[in-house]
């Protein structure tokens, strides 16, 4: 008699969850609360990758090759961005959110997903730019250390300077962009006196609870790789960490939806910008 | 049944997206989801454009949002449009900022590829022009998984390498004018 599959359970969807258990299992990255279709494109292409037939394949080798795990993992959460990457969302931080939060004394910004350091130093660039860099810290967080290891070098190829140029002056930059930069060959460094307001530190978002009582969150296109209930769960720590009164800031098509029922602390600010604020108790919230 | 339909395109398509969705009635009784090829942050002023021009709402489609029937999705400029199955029958969209494909982003490949997992045969997938051969690895998967497999006539377009790399790359079901892709895609909704 033929075996009875299980209906709706595709066997390529077997694969992944079988993968995800292993590398769990074997390494503690727990990657099962991301988002599925997007994974599974990359672990596909990491079994194109190992010229292996099936992804299921990949099990053996990354439970015995931690060198395979480790590019597994890499591959995973691997990051993507660019300098002042839509640029009108960094004007909207330039004229409206960092002159608001100049009224607290102090300003920590949790920049979360360091990526190669883009979105950090970008941060930093306009912290020094609205004159606010002495009063304020930057804490940018990964669940890899070698992207922090990356991202705390902050060097790149230096032709990927012209689209950032015309980002940064998008944004509302004045100044020269490229003095922000040390060239060397065909790379650019970041300035080291925009490293001064930065901690790299390693943080994961799944397992990891608040730090630091923080006025302003980035996190942008991190939640598009986690489910539902992933998501749900990172946006309360979110939200515990900041100060009331503070912001969030998510990628421009990301959303939280049901604030009212799901997370009634944190309220829509800027629809366009994908900008949150907690609610100040007894405020005008809107 | 079907219960999506995806349409992808690339230079001159938007004349053509337009067409279709100006045909379609205000009870569509399927979520359409859409790729095109068209500068970054200028999806919300397309789906204004789009909307303006048909009886169905457009919207650019944000990450885990529901799929709605009878709504228009937009893929956001500078993101992969995915579909995410949620629960053995439930499904949303997703977006991922992964590297281009065939130097695109938004692919139409990773959406046509991604929904075709999760409708297999529920699916209808249409790709009109453009320049070049995104979309053919997408119809070869909507295909195998007994999806609905609709080309425009490389000969009514422009752009042509688009249609033409799907057609070389898989028996589709139909290579039509817009014409009878309008009333392929209408016929759907008198089907009992």
């Amino acid at each position: 008699m033929p075996l009875v599959k299980w209906k709706n359970h595709n066997i390529q969807d077997v694969e992944v969850e079988l993968l995800l258990g292993a590398l769990k299992q074997r390494y503690g990255y727990d990657f099962t609360g991301y988002a599925r279709a997007s994974l599974k494109r990359r672990l596909e292409e990491l079994a194109r990758y190992y010229q292996v037939k099936h992804m299921s394949e990949l099990i053996s080798v990354l439970l015995y090759d931690e060198a395979v795990a480790q590019t597994l993992i890499n591959s995973i959460s691997v990051p993507t961005s660019e300098f002042f990457r839509d640029a009108q969302v960094w004007k909207h931080v330039r004229d409206v959110i960092l002159p608001q939060l100049q009224s607290f004394p102090w300003i920590n910004i949790w920049q979360v997903g360091c990526g190669l350091g883009e979105e950090t130093y970008t941060l930093a660039i306009l912290l020094n730019e609205c004159d606010l860099a002495k009063k304020s810290r930057i804490f940018t967080s990964d669940i890899n250390p070698a992207f922090l290891e990356d991202a705390r070098r902050g060097t790149w190829s230096s032709q990927r300077l012209e689209p950032w140029r015309e980002n940064y002056r998008n944004s509302g930059g004045r100044a020269d962009f490229d003095r922000y930069f040390v060239a060397k060959g065909g790379t650019i460094a970041i300035q080291a006196r925009l490293k001064q307001s930065i901690e790299f530190l390693q943080h994961n978002l799944v397992v990891d609870q608040v730090f630091k009582e923080v006025q302003f969150v980035v996190c942008r296109n991190v939640l598009i790789y986690f489910g539902a209930e992933l998501q749900e769960q990172v946006l309360n720590l979110f939200a515990r960490s900041l100060e009331r009164g503070g912001y969030l800031l998510l990628g421009r098509s990301e959303r939280i939806f049901d604030t009212r029922e799901k997370h009634p602390d944190l309220a829509e600010q800027d629809a366009e910008s994908a900008l949150y604020r907690k609610v100040i108790p007894g405020g005008r919230h809107v | 049944m079907y219960r999506l339909l995806v349409i992808g395109f690339s230079a001159g398509g938007i004349p053509l997206v337009t067409q279709i969705l100006e045909s379609m009635p205000a009870d569509y009784p399927l979520p359409i989801a859409i790729v095109g090829h068209w500068p970054s942050g200028h999806e919300s002023h397309l789906a204004e454009l789009l909307g303006a021009s048909c009886q169905l709402p457009v919207s650019a489609a944000k990450d885990k949002e529901a799929i709605v029937a009878g709504r228009v999705y937009l893929a956001p400029a500078d993101y992969h449009l995915l579909i995410d199955r949620t629960m053995p029958s439930a499904a949303n969209f997703a977006l991922s900022v992964d590297a281009p494909v065939k130097s695109v982003r938004p692919s139409i490949d990773v959406l046509f590829e991604s929904a075709a997992q999760v409708f297999e045969s529920s699916l209808i997938a249409v790709l009109l022009c453009g320049a070049n051969s995104d979309g053919a690895d997408g119809m070869v998967a909507v295909k195998q998984l007994g999806g609905l497999t609709i080309v425009l006539d490389p000969q009514e377009c422009e752009f042509s390498t688009m249609p033409r790399s799907a057609i070389a790359g898989t028996t589709v079901d139909y290579v039509s004018s817009m014409d009878e892709i309008v009333s392929l895609l209408r016929s759907v909704h008198e089907k009992p």
